[in-house]
């Protein structure tokens, strides 16, 4: 059984360069910072990017991103930077958001649109009685820039939701990071109510703030606006990174505890070439297994109240020890510690 | 900046004449010694003292603007240098017997040049002085410029922590209370998308200077992030901080700021929240000054 084969990788070459890392590099420039510095190493030029036809990978905006940390050299960059992300320059996708009818809806719309809107981090959107939960996963490897990333892309939709919805929701953030040493710039960027050292990276907020309506909505106009953002995201090399893809894949699967061989057959390729595209994306299958097997555990914790003996039986761990034992690996955590963390 | 450093192109002219004049003036006297005459310590002991007074030349040049001070310390450094260079051309240069005036070059200039240096750093001392207190109530007793904000004339977060650290030790020794005041925009976000960034941070400078004029001498600003200011208030109780912290809400609210553009009123509104110190180290004070700030500005967000 093989799934769609469409997927991006981190070389393809498929973000806009003059929509979000044009964001990036206007903060620069606005910075006072050299053109040419911030963009060593990128493989572009600025006059390029100018033209408007201009697509950069993954890996490239990934070093555009360590360039510019790196010139700025601020404890608020990415904050900053995610301010002015959403609903952001990216032409229908952005207007799709802008007119939502309420944050709800334009949140789906971020998890639809994610290979437009937000490339290098997929958003996922679990709901349950009392909350939306939506997390954050790394689609290319980030590697370092996996902190900024996240910071950006909470900045963003908080700062979006404030903008559209005219207030200030009662947003709550779990990260996986430890507490940082620049704790006053996530106080004043994003809110007070932060949990570091967490098993995921996630925010939440209660679910009937989704429904209230967004004074500017445009129904009409909205609909529109997202066919022809759907449109743009078929025109690309695939709606979702290989990592976002094969986390998916393995969420309908990971009863069956699958093995690389089976993934790789329904992806159509090779064992080798799975493992040798992840390597790439700084990961493993191993990895990739875990980390599903971990926000499933961590989904039925929260959204279905089970506990270690359901969550281990429903894993197909062969008992509840075995499961605490692979859930430490994981995440550090005892399984109840963890469910501490993120139900407070 | 390379805009200073063009400020003392005839300070480097007249150096580079005056070396160049003594290399001559060797030259016509004396005779070339050989390479084996060389005295490979002495050259690299000079010649190394003579690169470092130059070295020390450009970076007082390139960090001063012109003046008095810089002036003194320019000769200063000037003659330093070209009495190390004269005693390193003899490395190089046999001179007869006969002629004593090299002996004059190469003794008298440095004395010359560390009296005008020592009379350069001693008003560079006063100069100082009078720019402490300009910096009042941005900086106290301790200074780390990697603790400068990049954007706004105070101190960052870190060196906020760092003098909140110092003061709760000073203010605990002395039985005197420490209170905190924190002060932020409302709805920065908003001027930001109708104003543009550039006008946000034009706004963030002004503020600078609005919160330090409406502070006392012994207090210190510092912006802890983004539209965040706090100031520390040493020797203050928790009602007289109340008291300036509202003074300062008022001075935010009746600021007529008017934008870059098209000089239109910006209409600014502020929250602020105070925090008396108890018994606590400054990461917890600082987090009980951010509730408080929080629920300032949102009184009905949390009753919901």
């Amino acid at each position: 059984m093989t799934i769609a084969r469409r997927w991006y990788e981190r070389d393809s070459r498929l973000i806009a360069a003059h929509q979000q890392p044009a964001v990036l590099i206007d903060l620069c420039l606005g910075r006072g910072i050299n053109s040419h510095k911030l963009l060593r190493g990128v493989g572009v030029f600025h006059e390029d990017i100018l033209a408007g036809q201009l697509r950069i990978s993954p890996e490239q905006y990934l070093r555009l991103i360590g360039n510019a940390r790196q010139l700025l050299d601020a404890d608020d960059s990415a904050f900053l930077f995610g301010q002015r992300l959403l609903p952001g320059h990216q032409g229908a996708a952005s207007q799709a958001l802008a007119l939502a009818a309420n944050l709800g809806e334009a949140l789906a719309l971020l998890v639809e649109l994610r290979a437009l809107l937000t490339p290098l981090l997929a958003p996922r959107l679990v709901l349950d009685a009392d909350y939306a939960y939506l997390s954050w996963h790394d689609a290319c490897g980030a590697g370092e820039q996996l902190d900024f990333l996240l910071e950006a892309s909470m900045a963003a939709v908080v700062a979006m939701s404030r903008r559209l919805g005219g207030e200030h929701l009662p947003w709550r953030f779990h990260l996986r990071r430890a507490r940082p040493r620049q704790i006053e710039q996530y106080w004043v960027h994003l809110g007070e109510d932060l949990h570091f050292a967490g098993p995921c990276d996630l925010l939440r907020l209660p679910r009937e703030c989704l429904t209230q309506p967004w004074p500017q909505a445009a129904q009409t106009a909205a609909a529109v606006a997202a066919r022809q953002a759907r449109e743009a995201l078929c025109a690309l090399e695939g709606p979702a990174s290989l990592l976002d893809s094969l986390n998916r894949w393995l969420l309908r699967h990971v009863r069956e505890a699958p093995s690389l061989e089976r993934a790789a057959e329904a992806f159509g390729m090779s064992p080798a070439t799975l493992k040798r595209k992840l390597k790439k994306h700084h990961s493993s299958y191993q990895e990739q297994l875990d980390r599903v097997r971990l926000d499933v555990a961590l989904y039925l914790y929260q959204v279905h109240g089970f506990g270690n003996d359901q969550v281990a039986s429903h894993l197909r761990f062969h008992d509840a020890t075995n499961f605490r034992r692979s859930f430490k690996r994981w995440t550090g955590l005892s399984p109840s510690a963890a469910r501490e963390l993120i139900r407070v | 900046m390379p805009t200073l450093l063009r400020l003392h192109r005839l300070k480097f002219l007249a150096l580079l004449l005056a070396a160049n004049l003594g290399l001559l003036l060797h030259l016509a006297v004396g005779d070339l010694k050989g390479i084996t005459e060389w005295v490979w310590l002495d050259i690299l002991g000079e010649g190394g003292s003579a690169f470092l007074a130059l070295a020390w030349l450009g970076l007082i040049l390139k960090s001063r603007p012109a003046g008095r001070v810089t002036n003194l310390l320019a000769l200063g450094l000037g003659c330093v240098f070209f009495s190390w260079w004269i005693d390193l051309l003899d490395e190089f240069v046999r001179m007869p017997e006969s002629i004593v005036w090299d002996h004059w070059l190469e003794s008298l200039p440095m004395p010359v040049g560390l009296v005008l240096l020592t009379w350069g750093i001693y008003h560079w001392h006063h100069e100082q002085l009078a720019i402490s207190v300009q910096l009042e109530k941005r900086e106290r007793l301790f200074r780390e410029h990697r603790q400068f904000d990049k954007l706004i004339p105070l101190g960052t977060a870190d060196y906020l922590r760092r003098q909140i650290e110092l003061e709760l030790v000073e203010s605990r020794r002395q039985q005197r209370p420490l209170s905190l005041v924190a002060i932020d925009l409302d709805d920065f976000d908003s001027l930001n998308q109708r104003f543009g960034h550039a006008e946000g941070d034009a706004v963030l400078q002004a503020l600078t200077q609005l919160l330090l004029l409406n502070l006392r001498r012994q207090d210190l600003l510092c912006r802890l992030a983004g539209d965040r200011f706090v100031a520390l208030l040493p020797d203050t109780g928790e009602s007289q901080a109340r008291q300036i912290a509202e003074e300062l809400r008022l001075a935010v609210a009746s600021l007529a700021h008017r934008s870059r553009q098209h000089g239109e009123r910006l209409q600014l509104r502020a929250s602020v929240a105070c925090a008396m110190a108890l018994e606590e180290d400054a990461e917890t004070l600082l987090a009980r000054l951010n509730q408080a700030l929080e629920r300032a500005k949102r009184p009905l967000a949390l009753s919901a």
